[in-house]
């Protein structure tokens, strides 16, 4: 039998694995920051740069594409190889991967402090960036299929699908959500407006979730824990029907972050009952992975390895059932904009992706540097307080979440609003936001263990770059005689190519029934005759709202509830938000929505709440923003900013960005001025904090029934 | 309002019926599929990742002193 001597790459799975550990610490200890910040605003050090809203996407972006990214690359280089039996198809687009990856997270943790930001969730980073991106992602690609086609094991091992998956419908995602109109190097509007933008955002923000956290990670368990278990899976029948099952159905969930809002009612009735049927896939792949473990649980006591692993897929599990359930809209009601939410998504990050990740971090670690792990002592250390960590975050995080919804909700027995003040709701659920940065700390404690531990068994052992193996060609024809009839199955996981494609086309189904139906919305909105587009001051005065990332803690999107229209004012309607771009819903609330926000106080209280939020809100966690009351607004590319909105469909005249609106915002910021020294305060017009001012005060103007002034009441 | 909008859009119903059939169909696919796989296969593939070609001494991950 002829049989061929090749190398696996080891150098590029530790490189992987040691920006895993690196990025990792970065990202946690950007979250705690951001944490600590929310009950004591002064963390952020009164500076613009490390301020709560612009380090939460710095955080989410830190850990999910930095963190659980490298995490995701380190397993796939390392399990790619050896259930293809081949190297990596190229050594240079490996390099070229790892390189790009770690460049974009560096213009990340660079871009988004200094304020450069599409406002869209997960997907933050300018368009300079994300063309990078695009570039590294499709390296990647090839790298992935190219390894595939040189393969000497003829079948394609479930994890690899998994793979293909994730290569093939990121790159779907990421392009269609990237759809900018370039102002400048680095800002960008979205193409897409409103409804529409926020339809396309979340179903991108939702498989985010589904095909970069979860079914690369799916690919992962399916290998790792055999492997660490030294088991077969418990089900290979199962798994076929996890990948399929759960591909087909995630890309169809979207709508579920956007229950009772603007967004058409079919589109969520849809997000729901998909997100229900996942139930089902997901949690056939949990007692997968668990039932794998039968017969071997007096292992799991002993090894650090599998202790992870059994909570990692327990928290998958739990967080697969949860997300369901809150997409369920009588309960999505009570938990959408709370910290439920953010328990939810923490729960799946720290249990899911966080143990799976130091799993396989403390199985690569002894094989390539061929020694034993320095100390297990300390990994089952890390393991209780990783644990220990994941419960103090998540515990207080729920009681807070739905102790906000609740507040939110109630009504006293004459009918009014018992906590009418939206800053009693939030006093209530300070000592539970201290409780969850200490559970940040223990989980990051824990970290800082796993580094050191691996730090030592990299120092113990001896590093090999390459592991030389043997193995047989692939057989030029799939053959029918080895295992009977040749099935349709193994035909068709025989052929990589023919399997991506009918992938692509499950994932694509559910994005197309959703996303045409949209398109046709577009031409159906009702025009609303008083909406008209922002002024070229509000341009700006968005623009900083969007800089400062003050929609990560205060929504628009005022739900059809009484609890909402009581508290905020009118309902929010689908053609309010036409020459949104982008759409600036939010999905959480740390303070109250501002989709009625115009016209509710006066100018100058809006300086001095921006100047310093606890001078007229005793107790407000918002952080200071003097540097806005200082800073001088960007002039310079108003007229790059308001011709690549007219690129997008608002409709200013030709020509109006070169004078008429420069006069224009001139009148508007004279016009705040003067309001503003009605209210004793001094400002100059050519300040930030006056642009954002203008855009405040229209806030949801356009279809109030009395025309609202900005004069000082 | 949004049920004017999705009234608005032509055979608006035929979408829901349309995606409980395509659902229908692509699990009951999947379901006949995978019972028809034969035994020999399925061990081969869930013997994948035990592929012992690499030898290692650290797969008991036996303790260490800490």
């Amino acid at each position: 039998m002829n049989v061929e001597t090749f190398k696996y790459d080891n150098r590029i799975v530790r490189a992987f694995a040691i920006a895993t550990v690196v990025w990792g610490i970065v990202g946690m200890l950007v979250g705690l920051l951001a944490a600590v910040q929310l009950f004591f605003p002064d963390a952020n050090l009164n500076l613009q740069f490390i301020t709560f809203g612009r380090i939460r996407p710095l955080h989410t972006n830190a850990v999910i594409f930095a963190f659980v990214g490298n995490g995701m690359f380190m397993g796939i280089y390392y399990s790619l190889q050896r259930l293809c039996k081949a190297r990596m198809f190229s050594d240079f687009i490996s390099w070229f991967h790892f390189w790009g990856w770690q460049s974009i997270i560096v213009s990340a943790a660079l871009t988004l402090p200094l304020g450069f930001t599409t406002s869209k969730e997960y997907a933050e980073l300018e368009w300079p960036i994300k063309i990078a991106i695009a570039v590294v992602w499709v390296a990647f690609t090839v790298n992935l299929i190219g390894t595939i086609l040189k393969r000497r094991e003829k079948h394609m091992y479930v994890a690899i699908w998994f793979y293909l998956a994730t290569a093939l419908t990121v790159a779907v995602l990421h392009v269609t959500n990237s759809m900018t109109m370039p102002a400048g190097w680095f800002k960008s509007y979205s193409m897409y407006a409103g409804v529409q933008d926020a339809l396309v955002q979340w179903w991108y923000g939702h498989n985010a979730v589904a095909f970069f956290l979860t079914t690369p990670y799916l690919g992962l368990m399916y290998y790792f824990l055999p492997k660490a278990a030294n088991r077969p899976v418990f089900s290979y029948r199962l798994s076929i029907i996890h990948f399929w099952g759960l591909i087909f159905l995630y890309i169809w969930a979207g709508p579920h972050h956007l229950l009772y809002t603007a967004l058409p009612d079919w589109a969520q009735s849809l997000g729901m009952v998909f997100s229900l049927m996942l139930i089902a896939p997901s949690w056939g792949g949990m007692l997968n992975g668990l039932l794998t473990l039968r017969g071997v649980w007096d292992k799991v006591r002993q090894d650090p390895v599998l202790k992870f692993m059994v909570v990692a897929v327990t928290a998958y599990g739990m967080a697969t059932l949860e997300g369901p359930v809150m997409a369920i809209k009588t309960v999505n009601s009570l938990s959408h904009y709370t910290d439920w939410t953010v328990a939810h998504a923490h729960s799946g990050a720290l249990g899911w992706n966080g143990f799976l990740t130091f799993s396989m971090l403390y199985f690569l670690f002894p094989r390539l540097y061929k020694t034993q792990l320095w100390s297990t002592k300390l990994a089952n250390y890390h393991f209780w307080i990783g644990l220990l960590g994941i419960m103090f975050y998540i515990i207080p995080i729920y009681v807070a979440g739905i102790t906000e919804g609740l507040m939110w909700k109630q009504f006293n027995k004459d009918g009014f609003l018992q906590y009418p003040n939206f800053l009693e709701t939030i006093v209530q659920i300070v000592p539970m936001l201290r409780l969850r940065a200490i559970g940040g700390t223990l989980y990051l404690v824990g970290v800082f263990m796993m580094a050191y531990n691996l730090y030592r068994t990299a120092k113990a052992g001896e590093f090999e770059p390459d592991t030389e193996v043997q193995a047989a060609p692939m057989e030029k024809t799939v053959s029918a005689g080895a295992h009977g009839k040749l099935s349709w199955h193994r035909m068709l996981e025989g052929k990589p190519m023919l399997f991506t494609v009918l992938a692509v086309v499950a994932i694509l189904i559910g994005g197309i029934v959703e996303i045409i139906p949209m398109y046709l919305v577009r031409e159906n909105v009702p025009t609303i005759a008083s909406v008209h587009p922002y002024t070229p001051l509000e341009v700006l005065g968005r623009d900083i709202y969007i800089r400062e990332g003050c929609l990560g803690c205060h929504s628009q999107m005022i739900r059809p509830f009484r609890s909402e229209t009581e508290r905020y004012g009118e309902y929010s309607k689908a053609g309010e938000f036409v020459y949104d771009h982008p759409f600036l819903w939010g999905s959480e609330r740390k303070g109250p929505d501002l989709a009625r926000e115009g016209g509710r106080y006066p100018d100058a209280w809006h300086y001095n709440h921006m100047d310093d939020p606890r001078s007229t809100s005793p107790g407000s966690i918002m952080p200071r923003y003097p540097w806005l009351l200082t800073q001088k607004m960007e002039m310079d590319s108003l007229p790059w900013r308001l011709s690549a909105l007219r690129r997008v469909g608002v409709p200013y005249p030709a020509g109006y960005e070169n004078g008429p609106a420069q006069k224009d915002l001139q009148a508007q910021a004279e016009k705040i001025v003067a309001n503003l020294k009605l209210g004793s305060v001094n400002a100059e017009p050519d300040k930030d904090i006056v642009a954002l001012i203008a855009y405040l005060q229209r806030l949801g103007t356009d279809i109030k029934n009395a025309p609202v002034t900005t004069a000082a009441k | 309002m949004e049920q004017k909008v999705i009234c608005g859009i032509e055979g608006v119903g035929i979408y829901g019926v349309i995606s409980i059939l395509i659902c229908f169909t692509f699990f009951t696919g999947t379901f006949l599929w995978v019972i028809c796989l034969k035994k020999n296969y399925l061990k081969h593939m869930e013997a994948l990742p035990l592929d012992g070609s690499e030898k290692n001494s650290t797969d008991k991950n036996q303790p260490t002193k800490l």
